[in-house]
């Protein structure tokens, strides 16, 4: 078996060379550095199975999660080919067992059922997920956008960084402890849909399968990629008619909304006070607003920025 | 003697200013409950009688003991019918 150590915490062993590099490229490519040691420990086998299917049932697209099992921790299962991951309780690492079919899909494999993976292996190590954008504001104010797939994170997060604002992510984030909590972006390509490129003028870009989307760096639209944001400033977006509209929040629904958009604090007991306690502190630490995106903010940026002072 | 209720090993809890939300980790359900809620769902942590969840309340707020009474009936009604708190031994 070979070893790749990584600088940044997060380990890859892989019994076979050609799968370990192609994975070890995709860890490093998101540049997380979490703050403890965690192992994904990857092997090809021909028959990939989970040593047991208890607990609820929560499905994802193309993913289900076993949690509440006996043994605790969680059980992956990929359904497009053969793939099963097992985390155990209080353990720093991921055990994956591909089937050969898998890892002939490796590129997908990677970007729905290893990242579910990579998720929670990240709360081993005390970082929680969460679905939102982040951003740095030329005030150096750090902007958390939370919501779903289509709650325009994305085409906003690609506006503000064609106005040379910081950006992190479009969506996939990772709450960390501190003085302050903090969220780690996960580098990854904002994904924006024919519309997004329209209103914004983007040309080029690379088609992201997964996401159906075109995909842009930070770099390209003219931001510099912040790996990490304090936030100041929690939103939440949707996308409404023709014009903008902000809405201050109160800081105990603001919480309930972050538990929406950071759905695994449901999952595993042992895990759930950490991750909701961080959410309790993210939701104290900045405040909060509704925002409803109108076609008037490109023309008007001052009236998603003047409400939040 | 008297029924003693207690909360559910699947519930979280977590407070902020003037409320707090209940996760309840079985259901995968969660609520937004205001502040006196959330203090009983911390204090039945151990087991609790229906009177001793009634002094607490008339102990922390401004309330009449009828008041506490019906308050106190409401919230074990709606918590046991979300499996939030259980009764000893039922």
């Amino acid at each position: 078996m070979v070893t790749t150590p990584n600088q940044s915490n997060l380990g890859i062993r892989c019994d076979d060379p050609a799968v370990e590099t192609q994975l070890a490229a995709w860890v490093a490519g998101g540049r997380l550095h979490p703050p403890r040691a965690v192992t994904l420990d990857v092997r090809v086998v021909e028959r990939p199975a989970l040593h047991s299917r208890e607990g609820q049932l929560f499905e994802q697209p193309g993913v289900e999660i076993r949690s509440g099992g006996r043994q605790g921790g969680v059980q992956i299962s990929w359904r497009q080919a053969p793939a099963v991951a097992e985390l155990s309780l209080g353990s720093s690492c991921a055990t994956v067992l591909l089937s050969p079919a898998a890892v002939a899909r490796l590129e997908e494999c990677q970007n729905t059922f290893l990242t579910t993976v990579l998720i929670f292996l990240l709360r081993r190590a005390g970082w929680h997920h969460v679905h939102a954008a982040t951003a740095i504001d030329p005030r150096g104010r750090g902007w958390l956008l939370a919501g779903n797939a289509r709650a325009g994170k994305s085409t906003t997060t690609a506006w503000l960084a064609s106005r040379g604002w910081s950006v992190g992510t479009d969506d996939m984030a990772f709450l960390a402890p501190g003085q302050r909590v903090a969220v780690q972006a996960y580098r990854g390509p904002i994904a924006l849909r024919p519309e997004g490129q329209a209103l914004l003028q983007c040309t080029g870009g690379a088609f992201l399968e997964r996401r159906g989307k075109m995909g842009f760096w930070p770099e390209e639209l003219g931001a510099r990629w912040a790996q990490r944001v304090e936030p100041d400033l929690i939103l939440f977006p949707s996308i409404g008619g023709e014009r903008t509209e902000v809405e201050r929040l109160g800081a105990g629904d603001a919480l309930t909304r972050l538990v929406r958009w950071s759905a695994w604090v449901l999952l595993e007991p042992e895990l759930a006070q950490e991750h909701l306690d961080l959410l309790t502190r993210l939701a104290a630490q900045a405040p909060a607003y509704r925002v409803t995106l109108g076609s008037d903010l490109f023309a008007h940026p001052e009236r998603l920025e003047a409400p939040l002072g | 003697m008297s029924a003693r209720y207690r909360r559910g090993d699947s519930v979280r809890v977590a407070a902020l200013e003037n409320e707090g939300v209940l996760l309840h980790l079985g259901t995968r359900r969660y609520y937004t409950v205001s502040e006196s809620a959330l203090a009983l769902l911390e204090y039945l942590a151990a087991p609790r009688t229906a009177q001793e969840l009634e002094a607490f309340l008339l102990e922390r707020y401004e309330l009449t003991e009828e008041h506490a009474v019906t308050t106190v009936q409401t919230f074990l009604e709606r918590c046991r019918k979300a499996d939030v708190v259980f009764e000893e031994g039922a």
